[in-house]
C-alpha cells in the first residue's frame, strides 16, 4: 500500500508554483499536557518550542487537537470535551471559541474530531444528552459541521452510535467514521454513503474482532490503521495460536480499508500508526513492535520502561514518536526500535489519553 | 400530596416540579443511568487472566480511565462528576497521593 503524504504533497505543489526552491518542511509534534497546557516540541531539535496555557476550564486535559495544513492553527477539543478552541500556534492566543452543551442539553464530543483537507470545516462526533428534572435523555448522535473561521456549526447529521475516530478522505469528499462498522459519509451532504464491516469482518473464519482506537495519528501517512483482536473460529480456543492479532488499515488515499490477521496475541497495543510510504505498522502499548505491511507479519519487538498510548511516525519515516499516559515524548528509531532520546513535559505534566499530532511547518 | 411527605431526592423533586405545572419531567428510571455502561475487564486483571498487559505503571492509566469515564467504578470521573479530582496531580508519577477517594454528594 503506497500512499501520499497530503501535507508533503500540498507543500511540494505550492512550492513548484511559487519558487524553484521547495520550503523545507520541518516535523513538530502538538502534545496536550495537563490541567490546560498545548506544548509544540521541535522534534529535530528534540526539545519544547513552545508551551502554550488554554482557558482555566480547558482542564482538566485538552483532548484532540487538529493542526492545519500550514502549521499555524490548532483545533482542540476541551472543557470536558464539551468546547473546542481555535488557537494560534505562534502567539499562543486562543483566537476562537465554541461551546456545545447549554442549560438543558450536555453535548461530549470525546474523540472523533478531523479537519477537511482545504481547512474550512471540522467534521465533530457528539454525543447530545438532554439534562431533565431528575433524568436524563440520550439523544441521537451526529456529526457536526463547524466553519474553522468562525466555529459556528454550521449543520449537524445523525450517525451510528460508537463511533470513535472521525477522519476526512484525502481529497475531502468523505469522512469515515470507525465504529462497530467503518461508515462512510458524503462530507458535503453528511449522508452515510458506504458502509464496511469490522466486527462482521470474515464471520465464519474468525470471531467478532475487538476494536478500541480513539487516537487520530494519521497524519504522516493517510493511513488509519489500528490493532484487533480475535480468535480463529477453526481452532480450539486453547491452542494459544487461535488467539489472534490484527491490523486494520483504512487508506485515506483510495478509501481502500483491509483487516489482516498478522501474529498470535501474546501483548496488547493500545494504538499504531503507519509509516509514510505504507510499509510499515509501529504498534505501542508496554511494548513498541513493528510489522512489515507487505509481508503481513511481525519484524522486531522491544520492551518499553512504561506505557504509552500513542505512536507518531516522523515524515521521513526514520522516527517513531511515543506518547501519552504519562509525560514523556519518547523517540525510537523505525529501523532498530533503539531509543533515542525523549522530550519532558514542563512540570511532568501527564498527556492522558490526548491525542498527540505530528505537524509540518515551513522553515 | 397534602397527606404526603416526600422522602428521597427523586420525591422532593416531583413536589418542586408539580408547583411549577412541570411533573411531567419527572420520570421514573426505567434503565441503568450512568455516563458509561463499560463492563469489560482490565482495570484488575488483564485479559489473559494476568498482570502483564495492564498499564505499567498503574499511574500511567490512572487519567487514561478518568479522563473518558471508562471505569468510574475504580478512578474518579473527571469527565463530568469530579472535574477538580486531579487538580493537585498534574504529575502523577510524583503526586498520586494528593488523589483523594471520591463519594457522591448527599441528594434531597
Amino acid at each position: 500500500m503506497m500512499t501520499c503524504n497530503r501535507t508533503l504533497s500540498l507543500l511540494l505543489a505550492g512550492g513548484m508554483a511559487l519558487s524553484a526552491v521547495p520550503a523545507v518542511a520541518r516535523d513538530y509534534i502538538l502534545a496536550p499536557a495537563r490541567p490546560n497546557k498545548l506544548v509544540v516540541v521541535d522534534t529535530e531539535a528534540m526539545a519544547i518550542d513552545k508551551v502554550i496555557t488554554l482557558a482555566e476550564d480547558a482542564g482538566p486535559q485538552p483532548a484532540v487537537p487538529v493542526v492545519d495544513d500550514e502549521g499555524r492553527f490548532a483545533y482542540v477539543t476541551i472543557n470536558r470535551t464539551e468546547s473546542i478552541v481555535k488557537v494560534d500556534l505562534t502567539t499562543g492566543e486562543t483566537v476562537a471559541r465554541t461551546d456545545f452543551s447549554s442549560a438543558g442539553e450536555r453535548v461530549k464530543t470525546l474523540f472523533g474530531m478531523d479537519l477537511s483537507p482545504d481547512g474550512s470545516t471540522l467534521a465533530v462526533y457528539q454525543s447530545p444528552v438532554t439534562l431533565g428534572t431528575t433524568h436524563y435523555e440520550v439523544q441521537p448522535t451526529r456529526i457536526a459541521f463547524v466553519d474553522t473561521a468562525t466555529l459556528e456549526t454550521v449543520k449537524t447529521v445523525e450517525a451510528p452510535r460508537q463511533i470513535t475516530l472521525l477522519m476526512y478522505s484525502a481529497d475531502g469528499s468523505r469522512i469515515y467514521g470507525m465504529g462497530r462498522s467503518m461508515f462512510v459519509f458524503d462530507a458535503a451532504s453528511g449522508d452515510q454513503i458506504d458502509e464496511m464491516p469490522i466486527h462482521g469482518w470474515k464471520p465464519d473464519a474468525y470471531m467478532q474482532p475487538d476494536v478500541l482506537d480513539v487516537w487520530s495519528q494519521f497524519e504522516s501517512s493517510n493511513i488509519m490503521v489500528t490493532p484487533f483482536y480475535t480468535a480463529r473460529t477453526d481452532l480450539s480456543l486453547d491452542d494459544p495460536e487461535a488467539w489472534r492479532t490484527g491490523m486494520l488499515t483504512l487508506d485515506l488515499e483510495s478509501g481502500e480499508m483491509e483487516m489482516q490477521d498478522i501474529r498470535m496475541m501474546d501483548v496488547f497495543y493500545f494504538s499504531s500508526a503507519a509509516s509514510p510510504d505504507g510499509t510499515r505498522v509501529y504498534g505501542a502499548y508496554n511494548v513498541l513492535e513493528s510489522f512489515d505491511m507487505e509481508k503481513v507479519e511481525p519484524l522486531k519487538r522491544v520492551a518499553l520502561p512504561h506505557s504509552y498510548y500513542s505512536v507518531n511516525v516522523s515524515s521521513d519515516g526514520n522516527t517513531v514518536w511515543l506518547g501519552g499516559a504519562l509525560s514523556d515524548l519518547a523517540a525510537y528509531d523505525a529501523e532498530t526500535l533503539e531509543r533515542k532520546g525523549q522530550v519532558d513535559m514542563p512540570d511532568g505534566a501527564a498527556m492522558s489519553l490526548s491525542n498527540i499530532r505530528l505537524f509540518q511547518r515551513d522553515e | 400530596m397534602k397527606h404526603l411527605t416526600p422522602a428521597n431526592s427523586k420525591a422532593k423533586a416531583f413536589v418542586e416540579a408539580q408547583a411549577e405545572g412541570r411533573e411531567d419531567e419527572v420520570v421514573a428510571m426505567n434503565s441503568l443511568v450512568g455516563c458509561t455502561t463499560s463492563f469489560d475487564p482490565g482495570w484488575e486483571v488483564d485479559a489473559f487472566g494476568a498482570l502483564s498487559n495492564l498499564c505499567q505503571p498503574m499511574e500511567a492509566d490512572l487519567y487514561g480511565c478518568a479522563d473518558p469515564c471508562w471505569w468510574p467504578a475504580q478512578v474518579a470521573d473527571t469527565l463530568n462528576t469530579y472535574p477538580n479530582w486531579s487538580d493537585d496531580a498534574t504529575n502523577v508519577t510524583e503526586d498520586w497521593r494528593n488523589l483523594q477517594s471520591v463519594f457522591p454528594e448527599p441528594k434531597g
